[in-house]
């Protein structure tokens, strides 16, 4: 880190600063300890610019004051002079063209780094509404424009407006009235340009809009791949296929039609420029108004004055689509964050771990203008009520969407609550920093998320600490996956994901199971664990939860009965509300969902029961 | 799979290959009239720039130095004709390589998809969908660039300094021959230079690959992370990550501001040394001011093509790299083709048998041994054994998803083999665990069974499936988005639809393979009751860990290491007291634990 330069180590510019203010105020705080370095930047391309400007004078000079004065001592001076030129140019481009890259590269990886912090702090609410993959595409694409915005864009616009000035400036000084004839055509040229790239730009979106179509049907089509081959469908997958890429095409043609005609009429516009003025100039010298070197130095002018001018709109149209992305960016720094220290309850010692909800309500915000939800809000909660004692297992059974899920999301304040309250301990939940919430609550999901790292860095990822080996190989050994973990080609230093190890769903749970067990939560949430584990590893998973649950506040999610009917507590929900609550033995007394369910799924098993019993009785029966 | 690996992906070829480079030139000679057209656009286009300098330096030798101005007119007309035709060649050469760039993109595409769609599922396990699309997607747009205007840029580039300096040689030889020295010096400078940059960027698209492998974990993680409040430490990691991306690219886009100067700089050589040899030759009377003039141009304009040379020269590796990755996509073979004159209709109605089965999806690790096994018409089998024992893998080869190493299954007394996939594909109807729906309505979803349902057929066969309830429950009913992959239904919603497709194909075997795992206990029920008809009838293969499912089958398979290892009725298998009747009542007397046990008796109901 030491060998970066002083303004990169420093992590003073806060980039939310670029909230609420206009696009322009915005690109000027982005580069904050950077202005100075661009301005030179821009500047060294500008002197740059002068210097091939005043090659023009060596060729003047060379003309008139070398070959036609016949002073041929001074065409060694004449070489020398351009040279001299070449190497202030070419030296400044460089120099010029680093500080840029250094200010495009600096500010772009603290914008890097802010957003992805910024990312990890915005509330799970912020996720549930955008889409994973258009977030990806915002960090990735949207800051590699922005990177090109800085580096190519604005550069690219000082570099033609530079060379053209500089150009017409050194035209004015040879002959202003041949100067100011040549430039009719700019203002043209500029016009017909931005018109082109932008309408252009426009057809481009077009073009990729539809080539994105096409990406998501060839992705449909290769994750169904196993539908299609099923129903026999490739004849009409490649048809419909066939129908989005044709499109695709014509679209592309459309752009070849309007480079087609852009290209040759500009270069056309510019020819008629270049014959009135060089006609103009030549009649001059001839007239003896001008030299004759001076026709040659206006001469080769005119081409660096008017050429790159073909350039600018596209320099333009791409600035355009860069800023885009700037203000797509400066959306998501917008947003607010979730405040991981605010509270003023934080006592040193572990919570306890009893839970009281005291007519909790909760409904998701409504995204104002967002984009279609992720997946639809599983939904709200109504007067929610009931009290869990420390170290109990309250189960919570509902169907999908009934609410199950949000009531435990409620506890680590991945949402607050809309009215009510809930009580850890005796004291509301809001008066708690969400960290330390956070520290002293597990969740075991169905599908349990692992990163692609080492076996010991997933199970270490939960705690703040350095966990000793023997810390982390007596989880995996509690969590049931030690001897899975040995058997890895590098044992615990093997790389969990495709680059390493596939785990199976049961090993993933356990790893899960283990990191939760060394993150020792007083409080443990069992999403939906139970299911997608397969038979040869399911005892072991039994065992291993049974040890993680041993003294601690445990809610367990189900839709399954027989999983909860051991419970101190369950909890029947349905469509936000608690329809009944009790203990397995009170529920299936009373008249109610829990006894019809239940009732469903013991007939069955009376049924099989039954069939085991007579097997035996036939077993004893045979000799 | 985590998320990062993803990101992670080789861009560039280690060596250049030639016969990729040949295969990607020969892409560009199906389309011979294009390519005509543009090597005559350039080479038109080239010799017109040319011309256009050295009408420049008559108008100044003949015209404005010995003050003939008829001359300039005359000259200056010229000069605006050969701009005519060289704007006739500007668009020439534009149409014809971008139709064929495009014409290629589309070829490649459309190759592709098509053998995408021949392809076995064994290629899908091996390959992962992210890379299949880059394939299709920035590799197939990579490698048409090239072969067009990369190409093209390349032979412009190329043109443009051999006519120039034919021009010079023309003009003044002693001094195209001092050119001749400098030029191929710049030439080998600009692509050397550039071919050693692009190994910088190469180290900066990695480390861009890890960087966005590090967003989408961090944002598919976000969770995770937040309950267990590792924000800190992954800041400290990701700002490891960004810095090392900045000095990568920092090094890299210095070093390519470099490039520019040093090739202007020697080109300042040679202007500077056309000014002192031009001073000489002028003074010996052997070059006019026009010549020297026209000189000093004839470079000049060769710093472009130059530059666009070395930069096709860089893109040529990476777009090889991309060429070949295709290549090896489309030259992939489909593992299972239709045989020579296979049946391509037939009635799978009648008994199917298997004879003497081996498979293996890895040599050296069978699945099934010496399988045999023989279905009347009509009847329902139930596959149960444990994970891996090769349930799936029975009905997979049922459907040809899957040659068998030896063996052969016969449906009819015909073996599958000697009809084409077509035919045996769609008179099977199959369910799945994981269903996929595509983007679309439920009606659209549900019309993939059998594409021209009308809409009494799809709604009689959600009926059946138990998914009309929730279709009409939903505001738009049957007209709902269910989004792509299906991602705005529940898992179980979406077992229903697929069930309910499977059904509207009214086929002659039916396959569920864990095809309700998802649904409630209710619902299940009420399938079960709506598709009694069709089982009856219609030749299944359920595999099924609920008991419900698997009590009502005519026959029960206990499928371990690699055979049948029990076979009967549900009460007769419970008789027999092996591995069936053990599955069972283990769930049972695990009763006895005090704590609570969230898996108390799930295998028994759900799993």
């Amino acid at each position: 880190m030491s060998a970066l330069p002083r303004s990169l180590r420093a992590q003073d510019f806060n980039l939310r600063l670029m909230r609420d203010v206009s696009t322009a105020r915005a690109l000027y705080r982005f580069i904050a300890g950077y202005r100075g370095l661009y301005a030179a930047a821009l500047a060294a391309l500008a002197v740059a610019a002068l210097a091939r400007a005043a090659f023009a004078y060596v060729i003047r000079f060379f003309t008139d004051e070398a070959l036609l004065a016949g002073r041929y001592d001074r065409i060694l001076w004449a070489s020398l002079a351009f040279l001299g030129l070449a190497a202030v140019a070419g030296g400044l481009t460089f120099w010029g063209g680093r500080q840029a890259a250094r200010t495009a590269e600096g500010a772009v990886r603290r914008l890097r780094v802010f957003l992805y912090d910024h990312l990890q702090h915005l509330s799970f609410a912020y996720h549930d509404r955008m889409q994973t993959g258009e977030l990806i595409q915002r960090a990735s694409s949207d800051v590699e424009e922005v990177r090109r915005l800085w580096a190519e864009h604005f550069t690219g616009v000082a570099r033609i407006a530079t060379l053209s000035a500089m150009s017409f400036l050194a035209m004015l000084r040879l002959h202003p009235r041949l100067a100011l004839v040549s430039a009719l055509v700019i203002p043209l040229a500029v016009v017909v340009s931005t018109l082109f790239w932008t309408r252009l730009a426009r057809i481009y979106n077009a073009f990729q809009d539809q080539e994105a179509r096409l990406s998501s049907l060839l992705q449909q089509n290769l994750y169904g791949a196993r539908v299609v081959r099923a129903f026999a469908r490739e004849a009409y997958e490649v048809s419909r296929f066939e129908v989005a890429n044709a499109l695709l095409h014509r679209r592309g043609r459309t752009m070849v039609r309007f480079h087609n005609i852009y290209w040759p009429s500009m270069d056309l516009l510019l020819s008629l420029q270049i014959v009135g003025s060089t006609l103009l100039g030549a009649w001059m010298a001839i007239d003896g108004q001008i030299s004759p070197g001076t026709y040659l130095a206006f001469t080769g002018l005119l081409g660096v004055m008017i050429g790159p001018i073909r350039h600018l709109g596209r320099v333009f149209a791409l600035s355009a689509q860069s800023l885009v992305s700037f203000d797509r960016i400066g959306q998501i720094i917008a947003e607010r964050r979730e405040a991981l220290d605010d509270g003023d309850y934080a006592p040193e010692a572990a919570p306890q771990g009893r839970v009281r909800y005291e007519n909790v309500s909760f409904a998701y915000a409504e995204p104002a203008g967002a984009a279609r939800p992720r997946r639809r809000p599983p939904g709200v909660l109504r007067n929610v009520t009931f009290e869990a004692e420390a170290g109990r297992v309250i189960a919570i059974l509902g169907s999908t969407g009934s609410g199950k899920t949000s009531l435990v999301n409620l506890l680590p304040r991945f949402y607050d609550y809309t009215e009510g309250r809930i009580l850890l301990d005796g004291v509301e939940l809001t008066r708690y920093p969400r960290r330390l919430l956070r520290r002293h609550i597990g969740i075991v999901q169905q599908e349990p998320f692992l990163f692609s790292r080492s076996v010991r860095d997933n199970i270490t990822y939960g705690t703040d600490r350095v966990c000793t080996e023997a810390e982390v190989t007596a989880a995996a050994q509690a969590a049931n996956i030690h001897d899975a973990i040995l058997s890895f080609a590098q044992g615990y230093d093997t790389r969990v994901g495709e680059q390493g190890v596939t785990l199976s769903g049961g090993q993933r749970q356990r790893l899960a199971i283990a990191r939760t067990l060394l993150k020792d939560p007083r409080i443990l949430i069992l999403d939906d664990a139970t299911s997608a584990v397969d038979a040869d590893t399911e005892q072991s998973i039994r065992e291993a939860l049974q040890r993680l649950m041993r003294g601690r506040t445990t809610f367990i999610i189900a839709h399954r009965i027989a999983s909860v009917a051991q419970a101190d507590q369950i909890l029947v929900m349905d469509a936000g509300r608690i329809l009944q609550a009790g203990t397995h033995a009170e529920l299936a007394a009373q008249a109610g969902l829990y006894r019809d369910v239940f009732r469903l799924q013991t007939n069955l098993e009376r049924e099989l029961a039954a069939d085991i019993q007579s097997a035996r009785t036939a077993g004893a029966r045979a000799p | 799979m985590t998320v990062a690996d993803r990101f992670e992906e080789e861009e560039f070829a280690a060596s250049l290959s030639g016969s990729a480079l040949w295969r990607l030139l020969k892409l560009v000679f199906n389309y011979r009239r294009y390519v005509t057209g543009y090597l005559a656009g350039v080479v038109g286009l080239v010799l017109m720039e040319g011309t256009h300098i050295y009408l420049g330096k008559r108008i100044l030798d003949e015209g404005v130095l010995v003050g003939d101005f008829a001359r300039v007119q005359n000259l200056l007309l010229l000069w605006g004709l050969v701009s005519l035709a060289l704007a006739l060649f500007v668009a020439l050469f534009i149409f014809c390589a971008g139709a064929m760039g495009h014409a290629i993109n589309y070829d490649l595409r459309k190759t592709m998809f098509g053998r995408l769609q021949e392809l076995s599922l064994s290629y899908y396990d091996r390959t992962p969908v992210g890379w299949i699309m880059a394939r299709a997607t920035s590799d197939a747009r990579r490698v048409s660039e090239l072969v067009s205007f990369g190409f093209l840029d390349f032979f412009w580039g190329a043109m443009s300094v051999l006519v120039f300096l034919g021009f010079m040689l023309a003009l003044n030889w002693r001094l195209a021959l001092v050119m001749l020295l400098i030029v191929p010096l710049m030439v080998g400078a600009a692509l050397t230079f550039q071919k050693r940059i692009l190994g910088y960027w190469r180290a900066v698209r990695r480390l861009n690959a890890r960087l966005t492998g590090a967003y989408a974990e961090g944002i598919q993680g976000v969770r995770v992370t937040k309950a267990l409040g590792r924000e800190e430490a992954n800041l400290a990691e990701f700002s490891g990550l960004a810095t090392r991306m900045y000095s990568a690219s920092y090094r890299a886009a210095w070093l390519s501001a470099l490039f520019l100067p040093v090739v202007q700089v020697i080109a300042a050589l040679a202007v500077s040394a056309i000014i002192q040899v031009g001073g000489a030759q002028f003074q010996q009377g052997r070059m006019t001011v026009g010549s020297i003039q026209a000189f000093i141009q004839y470079i000049f304009w060769m710093l472009f093509p130059i530059q666009e040379m070395a930069r096709v020269y860089a893109q040529i590796q990476q777009a090889v790299a991309s060429g070949e990755r295709i290549f090896s996509l489309i030259d992939a073979t489909p593992e299972i083709q239709d045989q020579p004159g296979a049946a391509d209709r037939v009635s799978l109605r009648g008994a199917i048998e298997f004879a003497g089965v081996n498979f293996a999806y890895e040599p050296g690790r069978p699945v099934l041994r010496d399988f045999s096994l023989r279905v009347a018409e009509g009847e329902t089998i139930a596959l149960v054994g444990p994970t891996g024992a090769g349930k799936s893998t029975v009905v997979n080869l049922l459907c040809r998803f899957y040659e068998p190493q030896a063996g052969a299954i016969r449906i009819r007394g015909r073996d599958i083999r000697e009809m084409t996939l077509q035919a045996l594909h769609s008179r099977i109807g199959m369910v799945l665990q994981a269903p996929y729906l595509f983007a679309g309505t439920l009606r659209e979803n549900l019309r993939y069974g059998q594409l021209d349902a009308t809409d009494a057929e799809v709604q009689a066969a959600a009926e059946l499936a138990g998914a009309a309830d929730f279709i009409q429950a939903f505001a738009q009913g049957y007209d709902t988005d269910a989004g792509e992959g299906g991602a705005l239904l529940s898992a179980g919603q979406k077992q229903l639809i697929s069930l309910a497709r499977a059904i509207l194909a009214r086929p002659d075997i039916f396959i569920m393979d864990e095809a309700t795992s998802a649904v409630d206990t209710v619902t299940e029920a009420k399938i079960q009751q709506g598709m009694q008809a069709l089982l009856e009838t219609t030749t299944s293969f359920v595999i099924a860990h609920r008991l419900s499912t698997i009590r009502n089958a005519d026959r029960i398979l206990v499928i371990k290491d690699g055979g049948i290892a029990e076979m009967g009725r549900h009460e007769e298998l419970i008789q027999t007291q092996g591995y069936y009747y053990d599955l069972y009542r283990k769930q049972f007397l695990a009763e006895a634990g005090q704590e609570a046990d969230p898996f108390f008796g799930s295998r028994l109901l759900h799993a």
